[in-house]
């Protein structure tokens, strides 16, 4: 008994001496660590709207649809993993993952984000070429013109179509 | 007065309980971590019962698999009303990367009304904290949708 009490007392002065553990978090703000992985973010300005990161998402939640004159990516953000696959395969760097943690909702419209991009139509058969941005972005890589920059708005179809037609390039091909 | 009473009270002593509805474990962990002294949720009076009879809250994990959903229902009856019911983790949120698997219904708000979603793979211990707090309306929503149109 007397030994079970003197137990007790030592336990409550291990706790005293170990003060307060938890958290205060919900009174005060708590930031991750720096790596931590949070809600994907994605950069307006420079998605070009390429799929790169539909094809590397495990949980599959970007829909990339083409539409009329549009092309749209749809990020389902509530089955989101936090892999950064995406951010990996971006190649535009138009994707982080932010350190928002505090994602709860009661809608979830609030973890979704929609994106449309403008598209390039083929000029002769009016197939979907690709977004504008990625066309302009060939355009401004390229740097010069190689005697195809009139191609950039044909689909992969037209353009062999129109290089068989292209007297100059058979002509280099026999050559 | 009684009403406002009631309020209080379901504001300050949120009774949970949770149900593993397919979940890998991920989330089941995190919130045994919310309950533990470092996180310690009891002191929002909020702690977790042995029968949905007693709960204000059904806490569901886990992307609704078949074979639980009508167990899932039977406890939603079972649990009185008012309740909360809160969706944790991405599965429960729309169906994590089970979204459309042949056994999983994709989420719990294709089997029952959701009060909050909490995604996360796994939400952080915070996260939840966060979640639990928004439901009860003790801190703003902190997400938003966004819709960009290329001009």
């Amino acid at each position: 008994m007397f030994k079970h009490v003197i137990s007790e007392l030592k336990e409550a002065l291990v706790c005293l001496e170990a003060g307060q553990v938890t958290l205060k978090y919900p009174y005060a703000p708590h930031s991750p660590a720096a790596n931590f992985r949070g809600k994907v973010e994605v950069d307006v300005a420079h998605c070009i709207g390429c799929g790169a990161c539909a094809n590397a998402c495990p949980a599959t939640l970007i829909d990339i649809k083409d539409a009329g004159e549009g092309r749209t990516l749809f990020f389902e953000l509530g089955r989101c993993t936090f892999c950064a696959a995406c951010r990996d395969a971006c190649p535009q760097k138009a994707i982080t993952l932010s350190s928002q943690f505090e994602t709860a909702t009661p809608n979830i419209a609030d973890l979704q984000i929609r994106l449309v991009l403008k598209l390039v139509h083929c000029r002769e058969c009016g197939q979907v070429v690709n977004t504008r941005r990625a066309v302009d972005l060939v355009r401004e890589q390229l740097g010069r013109d190689f005697g195809g920059l009139a191609w950039l708005d044909l689909c992969p179809d037209c353009r062999r179509r129109m290089s068989l037609q292209d007297p100059d390039l058979v002509l280099e091909v026999m050559a | 007065m009684t009403n406002t009473l009631l309020d209080w009270c379901f504001k300050r002593s949120i009774w949970v309980y949770h149900v593993n509805a397919g979940s890998c474990n991920g989330c089941d962990i995190e919130i045994l971590d919310v309950l533990t002294p470092y996180y310690d949720v009891e002191r929002f009076g909020i702690r977790l019962v042995h029968t949905p009879r007693h709960a204000d809250a059904l806490l569901v994990t886990g992307p609704v698999t078949r074979q639980v959903r009508e167990r899932l229902l039977r406890l939603y009856e079972a649990t009185p009303d008012p309740k909360l019911v809160v969706a944790v983790g991405s599965c429960a949120t729309c169906g994590g990367i089970w979204h459309d698997s042949y056994a999983t219904l994709g989420g719990l708000s294709n089997v029952l009304p959701v009060n909050i979603y909490i995604p996360g793979c796994p939400p952080r211990p915070e996260a939840i904290l966060y979640g639990v707090a928004e439901a009860l309306g003790l801190v703003p929503k902190k997400v938003a949708g966004q819709i960009f149109v290329e001009a």
